[in-house]
């Protein structure tokens, strides 16, 4: 097999049919950066899962004439729900943090908003048991148990909001992945399509070849590595296309939400591995199927 | 060299035969022509010895390979063993002479320096030296068919197929390019040519083998392309 010659068909091949070369890699680059879109998301949520996962509290809220009058948990009922908190098999730690302190935390969380802070008076804030648990799965019984003692306004679980948010998080996933599925569709058109009309073009070289004895490798191999060289490229535009979505884009409308650690940067290792070499991978799988069931199907051998 | 016994081939698409019962050795060395009208079967019979068609009925055999049961992957060996030179020369157009005749032997992998040594001297043999570096629209017809056959040659293939090679050819340059042929020949390949040209089957005085819907009609040690005509 001698390598100059395949590779000097393939670039030919692709001057020759530049414009459907550039239409190929470009939905291909589509396709495969929305997949990675889609993969980066995915890792989003596993960095958040692992941030959160400890620190998913339970918080007891108590009612607002407790949360007024018993500034340090001394008196019933406030008292009896704190040993039973503290006495609960499921909890690991309890914190108390009474009216004051939720307002000082309430200030600085906000200070950013001074209207809110105005309108804000101390006495709507209550004072609250913050959960820790020994296994986050048992919330719904702490809800359950807690929700409807005297003294207690609600028990919020943070892990339903967190879930809620991840729900959304995997139909931005979802919906990014439909979308790259209808571009893979129409980049496997332009692929087979484009071996085609490489082939046609070629078809007095590949006769010459099949006339003087040439194996299959000969004849198909260039085009075939036309469509996987293509798919490369794509990939590899794809991954520069995230980098830089990621730099210009992310990393600037997101700061304040990544800086107050609410949703994790992404970091740059994760364009790297693992979502580029999935990218890669694929591209290389679909343009080498995609081109060998093209030259089955309709170039004679 | 080439065994048909009993061969028969039938299109999916025709109900005659283009090929009907043919019978025909030829032995290693000989010089054939193949002769007959349009559509009496002289294409198909070049087209079962390559293997781009496979006999409906009977066996085939060419250059020791059994054409009626080999396998696909063995197709290629069996083609490197013939040479095939056309009426439309089919050299690429964007190659020059030597480039042309070189592009033969890189597809079936011959290393560099193989090709470097054997190009120039079959160039020489078909009488081209001087012009390797010429692109096919600069030469003349003759010329273009000669690159051909230095391209069908230069893998020294036991055997060489001729379809028509003077179709597009003045009288003159047609002697010349039969001249050539004869010197293949001499060297021990094998030639079967298919051709129209009666003055040069009546010239060349060697085998005919005569074919007429489909049928061998004429098989001659010596012949010329037809009587009383």
């Amino acid at each position: 097999m001698r390598f100059s010659f395949v590779l000097s068909e393939v670039l030919t091949g692709l001057r020759r049919n530049v414009t459907m070369t550039v239409a190929m890699i470009l939905t291909t680059a589509i396709s495969l950066g929305l997949l990675g879109g889609g993969l980066l998301v995915v890792r989003m949520i596993d960095h958040m899962r692992d941030n959160f996962g400890d620190e998913v509290e339970v918080n007891v809220y108590l009612s607002k004439d407790v949360s007024g009058t018993d500034k340090d948990c001394q008196q019933q009922p406030c008292a009896g729900i704190k040993a039973n908190l503290e006495q609960d098999a499921n909890v690991e730690d309890v914190r108390w943090e009474n009216q004051d302190q939720a307002f000082d935390r309430f200030q600085r969380v906000f200070a950013g908003q001074p209207e809110l802070l105005q309108l804000t008076r101390k006495d709507s804030l209550p004072a609250t048991f913050h959960l820790k648990l020994k296994n986050p799965d048992r919330a719904d019984v702490i809800v359950q148990t807690y929700s409807n003692k005297p003294g207690v306004d609600r028990v919020e679980d943070q892990g339903v909001f967190l879930e809620r948010f991840f729900g959304v998080l995997n139909g931005v996933r979802n919906g990014t992945w439909v979308v790259a599925a209808i571009q893979a569709i129409a980049a496997l058109l332009l692929i087979s399509n484009t071996i085609q009309v490489s082939a046609f073009t070629r078809r007095t070289e590949v006769g010459i070849m099949r006339l003087v004895g040439a194996t299959r490798w000969y004849t198909q191999l260039p085009f075939l590595l036309e469509a996987v060289v293509a798919g490369l490229v794509g990939a590899v535009m794809a991954i520069g296309g995230l980098i830089g979505i990621k730099a210009v884009f992310i990393d600037n409308v997101l700061a304040e939400p990544i800086a107050a650690n609410i949703i994790p940067r992404i970091p740059l290792l994760d364009i790297f591995w693992p979502v580029a070499p999935i990218l890669i991978g694929v591209a290389i799988l679909i343009s080498a199927i995609t081109g060998y069931v093209t030259l089955r199907l309709y170039v004679r051998t | 060299m080439i065994r048909l016994e009993h061969v028969s081939k039938t299109y999916k698409t025709s109900t005659r035969p283009a090929l009907d019962d043919v019978s025909v050795d030829m032995d290693k060395g000989e010089f054939v022509f193949l002769i007959g009208p349009s559509g009496s079967g002289k294409s198909t019979f070049l087209r079962l010895l390559l293997r781009e068609e496979v006999p409906t009925k009977g066996k085939l055999y060419v250059n020791n390979f059994d054409i009626t049961r080999m396998s696909r992957r063995r197709i290629p060996r069996l083609r490197q063993s013939i040479g095939c030179v056309f009426q439309d020369f089919r050299l690429l157009v964007n190659k020059t002479v030597a480039e042309n005749v070189a592009f033969a032997l890189e597809v079936i992998g011959k290393p560099a320096h193989t090709i470097r040594k054997v190009v120039p001297e079959v160039l020489e043999l078909v009488g081209l030296d001087g012009k390797a570096n010429r692109m096919p629209n600069e030469l003349s017809g003759g010329e273009q068919q000669r690159v051909a056959i230095a391209r069908a040659f230069v893998n020294r293939p036991l055997m060489l197929l001729a379809d028509e090679p003077t179709g597009n050819l003045d009288p003159d340059t047609s002697q010349d390019i039969m001249l050539l042929l004869e010197r293949i020949n001499r060297t021990g390949t094998t030639v079967l040519m298919a051709t129209h040209d009666h003055s040069i089957v009546d010239s060349m005085r060697r085998r005919v083998v005569e074919l007429s819907f489909g049928r061998v009609i004429r098989d001659d040690a010596r012949g010329v392309y037809g009587v009383g005509r």
